[in-house]
């Protein structure tokens, strides 16, 4: 009896879909996607957790999305580039330094790719890099915390957009100038020069971003290069380990209305660099060490969870007419957007995105080209392969405006076509489409687990959408990214579930959960807390004057600050909370606000110690309180620091409960 | 089950909520009508008369502000020059273009040529009917007049 | 004492060594909060957390009901019984080496007088932590009071404490037990033949 009835019970919801469907005909062909076996596929239970982490760049919010899949659900945001008021990043004392630049402080950034880092050519879950578009930075987050470790930025550079993608063990990850700009040859300086001496004075830059065991990243060394704009990158992996291919465009060295005056050329160039062979020369001490300022940004909870800051002054430059062997230019259709290479390692797919073909090179026949000389051309030394001698073949009719392909570890690529708003799905040994699958709308990248790696996840493929218009509920003109989640485990794609995302990731990664959640803090530990201004307990709690600078010693934990009661501080006083927060249990952060600060609250992880900028501008008493729902007494915790006027003899006094 | 269902769709059952008006289809699944005259609100032939220069003279401010970003007349710019389309498009297919442009380019024959070579989709500008109107009478100014660049 | 015996008496005097490496008791509690649970465990010196931060997150919570810090260094017990133990351990040790089945009644009396006297102080402690609270405490429930089980669970507010022996306590039962045994296997083989039979009457009743 009860087989039957479950039976009846499991046949009966996709029953009264399926005839919904058809009841509502052809005009919901969209809607088809969403039926309870989808539904069933992408529910996570109350309290189950996601199969893989996904990382999603933020886009013009400068931050890291995490999201998890298949349930699409928000997990997490890591402030990268941009100050986040939501826990203090950037604005703290400590946070403060990790966006400094050579151009000052920047506020802002555009993150654009999130790399995840690699071990013999898979994800391994230690840290995730993501590029910084405007003001060229690459940034490290440490998957053990999920905060942002280390900012580099990138002197000779504009427009960061190639970047950052990591080579099999993470030896190197790559950077590349999106914009050319005016670069002396002398100095490599930017120039004050007519825009419209573009031909003459731009040049880009290829930039090979060094990693250490330890994370610690340092710029090895840049390749000049001519002055087209450098789109994408990916490094070879298997047989082409040891190269690193970038996509360029505006090979026409336009320099205005790009839309159509770098729309001209034929082809363009996917330039190919061989890194391995440029380490060697840099081992050789090979190149020229040129200015090229630029500011290391770096973050250690265990050296106190203070960020410093260095400024380099140089960085050595490589430049291909002057050394062999460094880079070759494969001629490629129409303005080539993305440039990715298959797990075997053989293949190299260009998204062509106004080409109608989706070309696929072979890097054994790229080898043997360069081996020949079958050069058709050279631009500022760099050898133009023929196109022939490196083309495998050509896949026909991938749809309108292809960009980005990730892979499925199982011979096939999937394609996004953003203009005919699609993923067209071919065999890559065959080079035929054999699956394709409306997105909704526009997909600009697409994400497979570990898709660009040596081992992809082939279970789930998300198109990052970049047109919503009628996906969700209204918000007005402005609204979020939709990313679309897509099961490519079978033979045919099926759609399972839309998701709105924050800011505008471009791409994202995904990594299965187990590989992240083993190394995963749950707080730290106040015994290892180095922080110079950090107090273990409440008894070392004080309130020191030092000239117009007044330093609070301060504690947190449920439900109260010591000292809570403060005097002594008068206008024009700068004032420094530094608070420890005593808790040394999982998700319990105490957050600080005082009334009329110009600045965020902090919000202060159990073990961590922060530090908050205060000048008191009125007298009077003004209150602060913890910003983050802590324990049943939450309300209660709070206090008062009095603020007199300038010149009063009020003296320094504190406690807490007396 | 659902992929079945997906592909008695027909192959780019893409979800537009495509106004259904034709009764006999040609082998585009278009009405002769809309063959010739484009897919959109314009569903009967109309009676143009002489040029209307006081319409053309709004219709070229309605251009000013909604199209010259991308059109020009005798140049190829981020879509097609226009000096002489009226020639070559009947005025109902003009204005079918500019008020129904997403639908066009996906199932319009002559549309989807167009996208694939200029490779933007023409926007939906969002103009009322009168307003594409006015745009139709300065293009056929346009053509009358092959030397001007405005009335 | 037949040589085996004197080996067993080594073995319940010995294995007592093993109270200095595992807890004597534990109390685990659950909560909603908690999901993966909380809880601290009584060693023959220390009482520590089930996790390195357990014992610093129960004394957090239980400041709210005005209950005093557990602090390990308040409890001279904790001082005392590391001694005890060396002390059941030597003289279980002289036992086994002199042989005397008499002295074995004495050891294993103290050992339960002591085991007892451990658990009534462990019930008092428990009954001081429970019912002497701050009156100034911020939650203040009415006829409420704190005292963890002695043994078994309840149910204290959102918190319901299990208070159970630990590996430590059953080694030290274990210990009483083979005590016993070489006690109760001495005493027939004293008697001769006479209980052997006796011995082979009751393993056939059993049977």
């Amino acid at each position: 009896m009860n087989t039957i009835h479950k039976i009846i019970g499991t046949w009966a919801l996709p029953l009264l879909v399926v005839s919904g469907v058809l009841l509502a005909g052809c005009q919901n062909g969209q809607q088809i996607g969403s039926s309870d076996d989808a539904a069933s596929k992408v529910y996570v239970a109350p309290g189950e957790h996601d199969e893989f982490y996904g990382f999603f760049s933020g886009g013009y919010n400068g931050q890291l999305g995490i999201y998890g899949l298949p349930s699409g659900r928000h997990l997490f945001t890591v402030p990268v580039f941009s100050q986040a008021p939501v826990n203090g990043y950037g604005y703290s004392e400590e946070t403060k330094a990790m966006l400094n630049t050579s151009h000052g402080f920047v506020p802002w950034g555009d993150a654009h790719h999130p790399e995840l880092s690699q071990t013999n050519g898979e994800t391994d879950g230690r840290w995730i890099f993501i590029n910084e578009n405007n003001t060229p930075r690459v940034a490290r987050i440490g998957l053990d915390d999920f905060k942002t470790q280390e900012i580099i930025e990138i002197p000779n550079s504009a427009g960061n957009h190639a970047s950052p993608f990591v080579t099999p063990n993470t030896e190197y990850i790559s950077a590349a100038t999106r914009f050319s700009i005016p670069m002396d040859d002398k100095d490599m300086q930017n120039m004050d020069v007519p825009i419209d001496s573009y031909k003459e004075n731009f040049r880009g830059t290829l930039s090979f971003i060094k990693v250490s065991d330890k994370g610690k990243m340092n710029i090895d060394f840049q390749i000049l290069m001519p002055g087209f704009d450098y789109d994408l990158s990916h490094a070879g992996k298997g047989p082409s380990d040891g190269w690193s291919f970038f996509t360029s465009y505006n090979s026409e060295e336009a320099n205005t209305l790009l839309e159509i005056n770098a729309s001209k050329n034929d082809k363009d160039f996917i330039a190919a660099v061989n890194w391995k062979k440029a380490a060697e020369y840099v081992k050789q001490g090979k190149g020229t060490m040129m200015p090229g300022e630029h500011v290391r940004n770096y973050i250690d909870h265990e050296e106190g969870g203070i960020a410093k800051s260095e400024t380099i002054e140089e960085v050595r430059v490589l430049d291909p007419r002057k050394l062999d062997g460094l880079v070759y230019f494969l001629p490629t259709p129409k303005s080539p957007h993305g440039v990715d290479v298959d797990p075997s390692g053989k293949y190299i797919v260009a998204g062509g995105k106004l080409s109608t073909v989706i070309p696929v090179h072979s890097f054994a026949k790229m080898k043997k080209a360069i081996e020949n000389e079958e050069f058709e051309g050279e631009v500022m030394g760099v050898p133009v392969l023929n196109y022939d001698s490196i083309l495998y073949g050509e896949v026909e009719n991938p749809g309108l405006g292809p960009l980005h392909t990730e892979f499925d570890g199982k011979g096939n690529a999937y394609t996004t076509a953003f203009i005919s708003s699609e993923i067209v799905k071919w065999d890559i040994e065959k080079t035929e489409v054999v699956d394709r699958i409306n997105t909704y709308y526009s997909p600009g990248h697409l994400m497979i687990p570990g898709g660009d790696s040596q081992k992809p996840d082939g279970k789930y493929l998300v198109a990052l959408n970049k047109i919503t218009k009628d996906r969700y509920l209204p918000t007005g003109p402005e609204m979020f990214h939709s990313a679309q989640l897509i099961d490519i485990s079978g033979e045919k794609m099926k759609l399972l579930l839309d998701f709105p995302t924050e800011g505008e990731p471009h791409y994202a990664q995904g990594i299965a959960a187990e590989k992240v959640i083993e190394n995963q803090k749950r707080f730290y530990k106040l015994e290892d807390n180095g922080h110079p201004d950090a107090i273990t307990s409440e008894k070392q709690a004080r309130v020191e004057r030092d000239g117009n600078e007044v330093h609070i010693y301060m504690t947190a934990i449920r439900s109260h600050f010591t000292p809570d009661n403060i005097e002594g501080v008068k206008v024009g006083d700068e004032v420094y909370f530094h608070i420890t927060n005593l808790e040394q249990d999982w998700d319990v952060p105490h957050g600080f606000a005082i009334k009329g600060a110009n600045n965020a609250e902090l919000l202060i992880m159990p073990g961590e110690t922060l530090s908050f900028k205060w000048e008191p501008q009125k007298e009077g008493v003004f209150p602060f309180y913890c910003t983050d729902f802590c324990s049943a007494l939450h309300q209660e915790m709070q206090g008062y620091v009095r603020v007199s006027p300038k010149g009063s003899d009020v003296e320094i006094a504190y406690g807490t409960g007396q | 089950m659902a992929s079945v269902l997906f592909v008695g769709c027909g192959g780019s059952g893409n979800g537009d909520q495509a106004s259904d008006q034709s009764s006999q289809e040609n082998e585009n699944g278009l009405s002769s009508f809309e063959q010739k005259n484009g897919i959109g609100p314009v569903t009967e032939k109309l009676d143009l008369g002489e040029i209307d220069k006081e319409l053309a003279k709004k219709g070229q401010n309605m251009f000013e502000t909604k199209c010259s970003a991308c059109h020009k007349m005798d140049e190829r710019y981020v879509g097609p020059q226009l000096r002489n389309t009226t020639e070559e498009r009947t005025p109902e297919y003009v204005m079918n273009m500019i008020l129904n442009p997403a639908e066009m380019v996906k199932k319009h024959p002559e549309a989807k040529k167009k996208l694939a070579e200029f490779m933007t989709p023409m926007p939906n500008q969002n103009l009322s009917q009168e307003e594409a109107r006015s745009i139709v009478e300065f293009l056929r100014y346009m053509n009358k007049n092959q030397d001007v660049d405005e009335i | 004492m037949s040589k085996k015996n004197r080996l067993w008496m080594a073995l319940a005097s010995l294995m007592l060594i093993l109270v200095y490496f595992f807890p004597l008791w534990g109390i685990s509690m659950e909560a909603p909060q908690y999901p993966e649970g909380i809880g601290m465990n009584i060693t023959v010196n220390d009482i520590t957390g089930k996790e390195p931060h357990d014992l610093g997150n129960i004394n957090g919570l239980n400041h709210y009901i005005g209950m005093k810090a557990i602090t390990p260094d308040s409890i001279p017990e904790l001082k005392i019984m590391p001694y005890i133990f060396a002390f059941l351990i030597a003289t279980g040790l002289m036992i086994a080496l002199w042989g005397s089945r008499k002295w074995i009644v004495v050891w294993l009396g103290l050992f339960v007088l002591l085991a007892i006297a451990g658990l009534v102080d462990f019930y008092i402690w428990g009954y001081d932590y429970g019912h002497n609270l701050n009156p100034n405490a911020p939650i203040k429930v009415p006829g409420m009071t704190y005292q963890p089980p002695l043994i078994g669970s309840k149910q204290l507010l959102n918190i319901n404490a299990t208070s159970l022996p630990h590996i430590g306590f059953y080694v030290a039962l274990i210990s009483m037990g083979i005590a016993s045994m070489v006690w109760w296997k001495e005493g027939k083989t004293d008697d001769g033949g006479k209980s052997e039979k006796t011995m082979n009457n009751n393993t056939r009743k059993a049977a």
